[in-house]
């Protein structure tokens, strides 16, 4: 059934454009971006998850920033920005922080470096089909990028009564916003499915 | 001429893998490639979405309304609404910061409820023409929901930056844990609704 592809958004049946899709594939009825067939490579995949677990632990652990105020510094990482909520009785939103910016990262790192990994090594991985729609989900509630701007949204705030300097760690989620954006295009799902289809 | 779309052909897409099978009789289809349930359309899709877009209507007032951060200094304490935010932002003389929150935090979360609910009534009604609108509309929508979670980190990081030890402290108020609510109530929403369900019977 590789000949025809149906859209995502309105189910139309229609045939994928010829391989070496460079340009982007919309449906010919509504409009949607249909799944590209692209020719990612393995290694590169591999190469781009071992940065993104670089930049995730240095950003976790140096301060996104720091704040002088009267004197008194204060730093705050990624994992107190999310505690300071809790500890203000905010449970509910410190989860969600937490989980957008720290686990749904963490998580797709991990996933990744097992599929890829077991793929490279050319290896069954066991739990390859739960572990890829997890990765998938996870990818969804990832906000690393609108985390950005609310860091800078919150300085721009600070700035009026206290002086402020970003931290090590912003820069470092900069680039892991990028990264993991750069992961998301080249292990999508088409691809993946087609780097094990071709290794079994 | 009914559209050539894989409901009236018997066959399903894995809305996970966008890998195309064919209908089987099986109770609960599963994608032959990477197992996730296979359904022609999502399910309970209008009535989830219905739930959870009134739900985030609700709220929507609460979040408007309550303060979302509280600010005490050794004088006084002020309690700061979102939309008195966007104020204090433009008074720093950031407006493009202070266009940027309200954009986030208070049109985008409208826009996503009205536009959702527009797009929901159509699909429910099965109306035809400016079909293609729709689509767009809630592709836009799906677009920018995430961003509206600006406002929530934000807080996040003042209030941990400011404490008590230094002369001033930010305190969270109950308005950013409504608010919070509608950013996940329609961002779930939206993703619980099929898209394909405004191109049926086209």
């Amino acid at each position: 059934m590789a000949s025809i592809i149906l859209c995502p958004a309105c189910d139309l049946v229609q045939r994928p454009a010829p391989p070496p899709q460079t340009a982007r594939v919309r449906c010919a009825r509504c409009r949607a971006l249909l799944p590209r067939h692209q020719q990612a490579r393995l290694d590169w995949a591999m190469a781009l998850t071992v940065c993104a677990l670089v930049f995730f632990v240095l950003g976790n652990t140096y301060p996104l920033v720091i704040v002088n105020m009267n004197g008194v510094n204060r730093e705050a990482t990624l994992v107190d920005a999310a505690l300071g909520l809790s500890q203000q009785g905010f449970w509910v939103l410190c989860w969600l922080v937490l989980l957008t910016t720290v686990l749904a990262p963490l998580l797709q790192i991990g996933a990744l470096l097992y599929l890829l990994a077991m793929l490279y090594f050319g290896r069954m991985a066991p739990g390859q089909r739960v572990i890829f729609r997890i990765l998938t989900v996870v990818r969804s509630w990832t906000f690393v990028e609108v985390f950005m701007l609310g860091a800078v949204v919150a300085l721009v705030r600070l700035a009026a009564f206290a002086r402020v300097l970003p931290g090590i760690a912003l820069v470092c989620c900069g680039l892991l916003m990028m990264t993991l954006a750069a992961l998301s295009n080249m292990t999508s799902p088409s691809q993946f499915w087609r780097w094990v289809e071709r290794r079994t | 001429m009914r559209a050539p779309t894989g409901k009236n052909l018997g066959l399903l897409l894995c809305l996970e893998c966008q890998q195309v099978a064919r209908a089987r009789q099986a109770a609960n289809p599963r994608c032959p490639r990477c197992h996730a349930p296979l359904h022609v359309r999502k399910p309970h899709s209008l009535a989830l979405t219905a739930t959870l877009l009134v739900l985030a209507a609700v709220l929507y007032i609460p979040a408007n309304l309550l303060p979302v951060m509280y600010t005490r200094t050794l004088l006084d304490e002020e309690s700061d609404t979102i939309m008195s935010g966007v104020l204090v932002l433009l008074q720093a003389g950031s407006w493009p910061i202070a266009l940027l929150v309200f954009v986030a935090s208070i049109v985008v979360p409208l826009l996503k409820i009205i536009a959702l609910a527009v797009v929901w009534y159509a699909a429910w009604r099965g109306l035809p023409g400016r079909r293609l609108q729709r689509s767009e509309l809630y592709r836009l929508v799906e677009f920018i929901g995430r961003w509206s979670m600006l406002d929530v980190y934000a807080i996040s990081l003042l209030a941990t930056l400011v404490q008590i030890q230094s002369f001033a402290s930010i305190g969270v108020g109950w308005g950013a844990l409504a608010f919070g609510s509608v950013v996940v109530l329609t961002l779930v929403a939206a993703r619980t609704f099929d898209e394909r369900l405004l191109w049926d019977e086209a």
